[in-house]
C-alpha cells in the first residue's frame, strides 16, 4: 500500500529530496555567515544566533542547527509581524523587525529580522535570522536584573517593516538604534551580519527557483513539512495513550525564597500530543517572566528531543500534531508589562516538567535533570566615555539516560552556545581575567550511568566599578535523578573578596572592585539507575581521569580504588 | 625512474613512470603494517629497487592512529587552572537535540593532563613567570614514571609570547631525551587555545608512530638496494623529506585525498585546464576540492574524528556517498542515499558477499552502466540478480519499475555530490560555471558528466588510469612547509610596508629551516594573511605573491581585503571600515624541475561495440569501447561506457568525448558546439 504521497504531477521523489536537501543547506549557509561575519563576543564567539527560511506564509520550512530556544519560535514571531503588515503589502529591499515579548517576541536582546524572497516579482518565502543583542539599551549594561517591567530592560521592536536602503544603511531606523545602545559599534555590526545572512539566504532561493521553478519549489517547501509532520506523528503514535503530568521548580524569584512552581499535563491521544500549564505559578514581578514565544519553544524541544530521531529536521510541520495552552497571567504565559530577560530559566523548568511527564510514559527514552539553566554572567564597564561589556552563558552537566552517562560540561539543551576562547577575552578586556576554567570532580549525579559533571569558572576583577549583572538557578534545588539514581549537585557563585568567600545570589546586580574574584560552579546532572550497577571499568574510568574521586568510587560505587 | 605508492584503506596503488613509460600495479593493503603492502606493490611492479631515483609514499597511518586511537602514551601540559581545555573544548554541540550527546574524545585523557603554574597576558607579557622549580621536582618525575613517549605542550597566549613553552620544553627535552615534545607555538602559532591544543596533542600522538614507520620502512628499502630520496606525502598537498615529517607529523594526516587533487590537477594542467573543481567518488566516500590557476584551495582547519586540526589542509569537502552507499527509505517516505555504507565487506548485493541492501552500485549494475564484466578489470563474479532483487522493494514502494528507482538513487546520490561541489564553489563565492570538473577515483568518471550538467559545467577532464591518481600525485606534487605566526596589527598607510616585513622575517624562518633539512632552493614563497574588519573573529585569508607585494600600496591591500569579504559573505566590499591583520601563513615550495606525465595503460583493451544502458527515464542504445582508443579528432558522441582498467567513464546522450594529446578524456555538451 502507498503512504499519502507528495504531489507527484509537480514533484518526483529525486526533484523532492533535492530541493529539501538545499533548502536546509540553505539554512545551514546563513547560520555559518550570521556567526563568522558578526562582532560582538556573544554572537561570534558563543554562537547565540539562529537562521531558518520560511515559505511565504512564515511557516519555517529549513533551520540552521543553532539555538534550539530561538528556532522553535520563528514562525510566530513571523506571523505577528504579517497580521500588522500583510506580506503583499512588502517589497523588495523591506524587512519585518520584531523583538516585542508581548508580541510574539521571546526577550528583548533577541531581535528576530525576516527577508522576503521575491522571484518574477511573486514573493516565495522569507530568509529569517535572530541574533541575541549585546545591549538594547535599558538600565544596566547587557542585563537589568532590577527592572520593574519590560520597558526598563531596553528598546523593543514591536512588529513592524522597514526598507533597508531607506531606513538602515545609515537610514533614520539604524540611526535611532545606535543612539539609543551602549556599544553601537558591536551591535551595529551583528544587525549588519544579520542582514547580509538574510542575503544569502535570499539569493540561494532565487537560484532554486530559477532552477526548479517557483511552483515546484513550493510544492517542495509544503512536502517537507508534511514529512516531518508525517514522521513526528508516526513517533507520537508509537507513546502509549494516556495523560502524563510532571512538574519542576525554579529555586525563588530572586526576592523571597518561595520556589516558582510549572506544572504541565501532557495528554497523548494517537498522533497528537496536547500539553497544558494550568496549575503553574503566576507571572512574578521580576525579569523571571517567559512569553508565550519561548514557552512554545521549550516545549517543542523536549518534544522533539525525547520522541524523534535527530535525523527528523524541524520546521513547522511539527508543530502540527501539538497543542500548547497555558493560562495568561502564569510565569509561562504573562500579562504585560512584567520583564522577562531571564526567560530562559523557566523556559529549562518547563522542559524539566514534560521531561518528568514523558519519563513515566516512556522511561527508556528520556533523561534526568541536568545543569539545565543558562547561568548567564554579565561584567560590564564604564571607561572614558565607552561600554566594555563581556557576556557570556555557562552550560554544566546533562542528566543521564537508561543507556547513557550524562555529557560533562557543556551548554545546557535549549541553548548551544560556544565559549569565548579565554584568550579571545584575554586581549578583548581589560577589566575581567579569568584565572581558572575546569570541570568539576564529583558533581556528576551518581547512577548506573552518571549525570554530567560541572564546570567551573573563576574571573578576576582588574579594575574598580565593574558592574556584574547575573541570573541563574538550581541553587536551592537539584536536578533530578531518574530510577533510583542519585542527584546531580547545586550551582554556586562566590564572591571572594580580602580572604573571604561571600554567596552571592543566583538573581543579582552589584558592584565590583579591584582584585574581587567571582568563581561560578555549576551543576552537575542527575544519575539514571542504582549506582552499585554501575558497570566496574566506567567507574575505574571516571576514577582514573579524576571525574568521581576515590572516596565516591568506594562509598558510592563500591569500587575500591587501586 | 620516480615511484608513488599510496596505501589507502583496501588497495595500495603504486605509479611508476620512467624513460620507458608509465607502469601502474594494484595490490591488496595490509592495514596492520602498511609497509608490507607497499613493499608488495614494489616488488610486484618489477622496478628494480636501485632503478628508483625517487620514492614518494602517502599512507594512512597517522590518520588510523588518531581514528583508532593507537598513538603512543602522550602528556598533555596546559596552563595552570586551564588543564580541562580539552575537555570542555567549545561548549557548543553539533547536533542540538540530541540528549545523548557526546563531545569528540580527545587523544589524550584527562587522566594524562599537567598543569605548569605560569601566565602569559595578551600583549606578550609574564603576568606570573614558569616555576621552574616545580617543573623539575614534579612534573619531569611524573613524565617520567607515567611511561610517556610523547608530550604536548600548549600554554596560553603562547602564540604571542612562546617563551616559557620553549623553556619548558628545553627542561623536559634536557631531563627525558627520549622524550618527544611538541609545543603549540611550533606546530601551530594561532589564537584560540583549545583549537591549538588539539592540534599540538595529535601532533605529539602521531609522531612516534610515523617516526617508527618511516624508520622501519627506510630500512626495508635501503635492505631491498633502495637509495633514492624518500619523501612523504602532507595533507597540504605537498611534500616533505621524511626529516621534516618528523618535525611535524600532523602534516601527514589525511594525505592521501590531497595527493589525489594533486595528481588529478597536475594532469588536467598538462592540457592546459587551471581552474578545476576534483570530484573522487570511492567506496564509501566521495571528495572534493576547488583549484584555482593550478593551486587547489587551503583550509585553515579541518578535523579528525571531529577534533580540530588547525595547519594548512587542501579544503576537501568529504561526503559519505560513494558504490557502497546504501539506498533507503526513511520513515517519512523520503529516498535517501548514504550516508550508510555498505563498505568493502558485505559491500554490494552484487559483490555476492552477504550484502543484502540496495547500493549505489547495485543501481548502476541495474541501470548497466556498469558492466558486470567491467569489476576489477573482470576479475571480480558479480550476481547481476541480486541487486535487482535488493532494489524491488524501493520500486514497490513508489510504483516504479526497477529501472526507475535505480535511476532516482543514480540521481538522488549526484544531488549530494552537487550540494558537496557547491559548499566548496558557490558558498565560497566561486561560480562552478567558471571551472571544469575533473573526476577520478573508482566512481569519479561514471558520475561526473551528470554532476557536470546540474552544476552548468561544460566541461569534464577525466585524466587517464583515473582510479590510481592518488599514487601519481605523490610523484607529482612539490615539496611543500608552512609555517604561521600571528600578530595583531592594524591596516594603516603602513600596512603594504609591514607585510613586506613579515615575508622578509618569515622567510629567513623558513630557509634556516629547510636548510638544516638538507633541501636546497630556490623556493617559491606565498604569504597568506589572515585579515579582518576590527571586532570581528573570523578572518579572511588573503594571498599576497611576493611579487605583486613589492610595489603593492595600503590601499592595494585593503582592496584585496574587501574583494576577499565580498566574495565570501556579500559585503564588506567598500564599507569603510578598519581593519586588522591578525596571523600570517607562509608557504615555502619547491617546485618540481619537471614534471612526470601520466598515460593511459594499453592493458585489457576492448572489442568496440554497442550496449543498451538506462539513462534519464529510458533504455538507450550507446557505444562501448576503451579509453584508450578513444579517437583524438573526431568526438565521440554519447551515449557510451569509456572505460580503462581502472575505472568506467559514462558519457551520457547529449555529450561527446574526445582523447587529447595527454591522454586526458575530454567530455563537452554537445549543443555547446553546436
Amino acid at each position: 500500500m502507498l503512504e499519502t504521497a507528495p504531489d507527484t504531477r509537480l514533484l518526483n521523489p529525486v526533484d523532492y529530496a533535492v530541493i529539501s536537501q538545499s533548502l536546509q543547506a540553505i539554512a545551514r549557509e546563513m547560520g555559518v555567515k550570521l556567526i563568522r561575519s558578526s562582532y560582538s563576543t556573544i554572537v561570534r564567539e558563543a554562537q547565540d544566533a539562529s537562521a531558518a527560511l520560511l515559505d511565504r506564509e512564515g511557516n519555517v520550512v529549513a533551520q540552521a542547527e543553532l539555538v534550539p530556544l530561538q528556532l522553535c519560535s520563528m514562525s510566530d514571531i513571523f506571523r505577528a509581524c504579517a497580521r500588522v503588515f500583510p506580506p503583499d503589502t512588502l517589497k523588495e529591499g523591506d524587512f519585518y523587525i520584531n523583538s516585542d515579548p508581548y508580541s510574539g517576541g521571546q526577550h528583548l536582546p533577541d531581535v528576530f529580522i525576516y527577508s522576503p524572497i521575491f522571484f518574477d516579482g511573486a514573493l516565495i518565502g522569507f530568509a529569517g535570522t535572530v541574533a541575541h543583542h549585546i545591549d538594547l539599551g535599558g538600565g544596566n549594561p547587557g542585563m537589568t536584573p532590577d527592572a520593574v517591567d519590560v520597558h526598563a530592560e531596553g528598546i523593543i521592536f514591536p512588529p513592524s517593516v522597514y526598507n533597508f536602503d531607506r531606513d538602515w544603511s545609515g537610514g533614520p531606523l539604524e540611526r535611532f538604534v545606535a543612539a539609543n545602545i551602549r556599544v553601537p559599534h558591536q551591535t551595529i555590526g551583528d544587525f549588519y551580519a544579520q542582514f547580509a545572512a538574510n542575503a544569502v539566504g535570499v539569493e540561494r532561493v532565487r537560484q532554486l527557483a530559477r532552477k526548479y521553478g517557483a511552483d515546484r519549489l513550493d510544492a517542495a517547501m509544503r512536502e517537507l513539512m508534511d514529512y516531518s509532520e508525517r514522521r513526528f506523528r508516526a513517533a507520537i503514535t508509537d507513546l502509549p495513550d494516556g495523560v502524563y503530568e510532571g512538574e519542576d521548580a525554579l529555586d525563588d524569584d530572586g526576592i523571597d525564597d518561595t520556589p516558582l512552581t510549572i506544572k504541565a499535563r501532557v495528554e497523548v491521544t494517537g498522533d497528537r500530543i496536547s500539553v497544558d500549564y494550568s496549575g503553574t505559578c503566576d507571572q512574578v514581578s521580576c525579569y523571571l517572566n517567559c512569553p508565550w514565544a519561548s514557552t512554545v519553544s521549550a516545549t517543542l524541544c523536549v518534544a522533539k528531543s525525547v520522541l524523534t530521531d535527530p535525523d527528523i529536521p524541524f520546521n513547522e510541520g511539527m508543530k502540527r500534531p501539538v497543542e500548547i495552552t497555558a493560562p495568561t497571567g502564569t510565569i509561562v504565559n504573562p500579562n504585560y508589562p512584567v520583564p522577562v530577560r531571564a526567560r530562559t530559566l523557566v523556559a529549562y523548568r518547563c522542559f524539566n516538567a514534560i521531561m518528568k511527564a514523558f519519563a513515566r510514559a516512556v522511561p527508556e527514552r528520556v533523561v534526568a535533570g541536568g545543569n539545565d539553566t543558562s547561568h548567564s554572567l554579565c561584567f560590564s564597564k564604564l571607561q572614558d566615555g565607552r561600554y566594555k561589556v563581556y557576556h557570556e552563558i555557562y552550560g554544566g552537566g546533562f542528566g543521564a539516560a537508561a543507556d547513557h552517562d550524562g555529557c560533562d560540561g557543556i551548554d545546557s539543551i535549549l541553548s548551544n552556545c560556544t565559549n569565548a576562547p579565554i584568550e579571545t577575552i584575554d586581549a578583548d578586556f581589560e577589566h575581567v581575567r579569568i584565572l581558572e576554567y575546569g570541570l568539576l570532580t564529583d558533581t556528576g549525579g551518581a547512577g548506573r550511568q552518571r549525570g554530567g559533571v560541572g564546570l567551573y569558572r573563576k574571573f578576576e576583577i582588574l579594575q574598580d566599578d565593574v558592574n556584574f549583572a547575573s541570573y541563574s538557578d538550581r541553587m536551592r534545588l537539584e536536578p533530578y535523578a531518574l530510577d533510583g539514581g542519585r542527584e546531580g549537585t547545586l550551582a554556586r557563585i562566590e564572591l571572594e573578596r580580602d580572604g573571604e568567600i561571600i554567596p552571592v545570589s543566583s538573581k543579582q546586580m552589584q558592584v565590583l572592585k579591584k582584585g574581587d574574584v567571582i568563581a561560578l560552579y555549576s551543576c552537575g546532572g542527575g544519575g539514571y539507575g542504582d549506582p552499585r550497577d554501575r558497570a566496574p571499568d566506567a567507574v575505574a574510568e571516571d576514577l582514573r581521569n579524576g571525574l568521581i574521586s576515590p572516596d565516591a568510587a568506594q562509598r558510592i560505587y563500591g569500587v575500591a580504588a587501586e | 625512474m620516480r615511484v608513488g605508492v599510496e596505501v589507502g584503506g583496501t588497495f595500495t596503488d603504486l605509479v611508476a613512470v620512467g624513460p620507458d613509460g608509465v607502469t601502474i600495479t594494484k595490490v591488496a593493503s595490509t592495514p596492520r603494517a602498511p609497509d608490507e603492502g607497499a613493499l608488495n606493490a614494489l616488488e610486484e611492479s618489477g622496478v628494480p629497487f636501485d632503478a628508483i631515483a625517487e620514492l614518494a609514499h602517502g599512507s594512512t597511518i597517522a590518520t588510523n592512529a588518531v581514528l583508532e586511537r593507537k598513538g603512543f602514551r602522550t602528556a598533555f601540559i596546559a596552563t595552570a587552572g586551564f588543564g580541562d581545555v580539552l575537555e570542555l573544548q567549545r561548549h557548543g554541540r553539533e547536533r542540538i537535540y540530541d540528549l545523548r550527546y557526546e563531545k569528540p574524545r580527545p587523544v589524550v585523557e584527562r587522566a594524562d593532563t599537567f598543569e605548569v603554574a605560569e601566565r602569559v597576558l595578551a600583549d606578550g607579557s609574564v603576568a606570573r613567570p614558569l616555576d621552574t622549580e616545580a617543573v623539575h621536582a614534579a612534573l619531569v618525575p611524573a613524565l617520567r614514571d607515567g611511561g610517556y613517549s610523547a608530550a604536548a605542550i600548549c600554554l596560553l597566549n603562547a602564540y604571542v609570547n612562546p617563551a616559557h613553552e620553549l623553556e619548558l620544553a628545553a627542561i623536559i627535552r634536557e631531563a627525558l631525551p627520549e622524550m618527544f615534545v611538541a609545543t603549540s607555538s611550533s606546530i601551530a602559532r594561532e589564537f584560540r587555545e583549545y583549537e591549538r591544543a588539539s592540534t599540538t596533542t595529535i601532533s605529539a600522538y602521531v609522531q612516534p608512530v610515523i617516526d617508527s614507520y618511516i624508520e622501519r620502512f627506510t630500512t626495508s628499502l635501503a635492505a631491498r638496494g633502495f637509495r633514492g630520496n624518500f619523501s612523504v606525502m602532507q595533507s597540504n598537498g605537498g611534500r616533505a623529506v621524511a626529516e621534516a615529517i618528523r618535525e611535524t607529523a600532523v602534516t601527514a594526516l589525511l594525505s592521501g585525498p590531497a595527493a589525489g587533487v594533486i595528481g588529478a590537477s597536475r594532469q588536467a594542467a598538462t592540457s592546459g585546464f587551471a581552474n578545476l573543481l576534483t570530484l573522487d567518488i570511492g567506496g564509501t566516500s566521495t571528495d572534493v576540492c576547488a583549484v584555482i590557476d593550478g593551486k587547489p584551495q587551503l583550509a585553515e582547519e579541518y578535523a579528525v574524528d571531529r577534533l580540530p586540526i588547525r595547519v594548512p589542509v587542501i579544503d576537501i569537502n568529504t561526503i559519505g556517498a560513494g558504490g557502497g552507499s546504501i539506498v533507503w527509505v526513511d520513515d517519512g517516505r523520503m529516498l535517501r542515499v548514504g550516508p550508510q555504507s555498505a563498505g568493502a565487506d558485505p559491500g554490494p548485493a552484487c559483490y555476492g558477499r552477504g550484502g543484502t541492501a540496495p547500493t549505489l552500485t547495485d543501481a548502476h549494475v541495474i541501470r548497466r552502466t556498469v558492466r558486470a564484466e567491467a569489476f576489477l578489470g573482470g576479475r571480480m563474479a558479480i550476481d547481476v540478480d541480486a541487486s535487482h532483487r535488493v532494489f524491488q522493494d524501493i520500486a514497490d514502494r513508489f510504483d516504479m519499475t526497477l529501472e526507475q528507482a535505480a535511476d532516482s538513487a543514480v540521481r538522488l546520490a549526484n544531488a549530494n555530490v552537487v550540494r558537496a561541489i557547491q559548499l566548496i564553489s558557490t558558498e565560497r563565492g566561486l561560480d562552478p560555471r567558471d571551472f571544469v570538473l575533473l573526476p577520478y577515483g573508482g566512481g569519479g568518471p561514471l558520475h561526473a558528466a551528470a554532476v557536470a550538467e546540474e552544476l552548468g559545467i561544460a566541461t569534464v577532464v577525466v585524466p587517464p588510469s583515473a582510479g590510481v591518481i592518488s599514487a601519481y600525485g605523490l610523484i607529482a606534487s612539490d615539496f611543500v612547509q608552512y609555517s604561521s605566526l600571528t600578530r595583531h596589527a592594524p591596516v594603516d598607510d603602513g600596512a603594504a610596508a609591514m607585510l613586506r616585513g613579515v615575508l622578509a622575517e618569515m622567510r629567513a624562518e623558513a630557509d634556516d629551516r629547510l636548510a638544516k633539512q638538507g633541501m636546497k632552493g630556490p623556493f617559491t614563497y606565498e604569504l597568506i594573511a589572515a585579515m579582518r574588519f576590527v571586532g570581528q573573529a573570523f578572518e579572511v585569508s588573503v594571498s599576497f605573491d611576493p611579487a605583486e607585494l613589492a610595489t603593492m600600496s595600503a590601499d592595494g591591500v585593503r582592496r584585496r581585503f574587501g574583494e576577499e569579504h565580498e566574495r565570501v559573505f556579500f559585503f564588506g566590499g567598500d564599507a569603510d571600515k578598519p581593519i586588522e591583520f591578525v596571523s600570517f601563513r607562509l608557504g615555502a615550495i619547491l617546485p618540481l624541475a619537471e614534471r612526470p606525465v601520466l598515460k593511459e595503460t594499453h592493458d585489457q583493451r576492448l572489442q568496440r561495440t554497442t550496449v543498451d544502458l538506462y539513462q534519464d527515464g529510458r533504455w538507450c542504445r550507446g557505444t562501448l569501447m576503451s579509453r584508450a582508443d578513444l579517437p583524438q579528432d573526431a568526438p565521440l558522441p554519447g551515449p557510451a561506457l569509456l572505460e580503462d582498467p581502472t575505472s568506467t567513464l559514462l558519457l551520457p546522450a547529449g555529450w561527446q568525448a574526445v582523447r587529447d594529446d595527454n591522454d586526458n578524456t575530454i567530455l563537452t555538451r554537445q549543443d555547446a558546439n553546436a
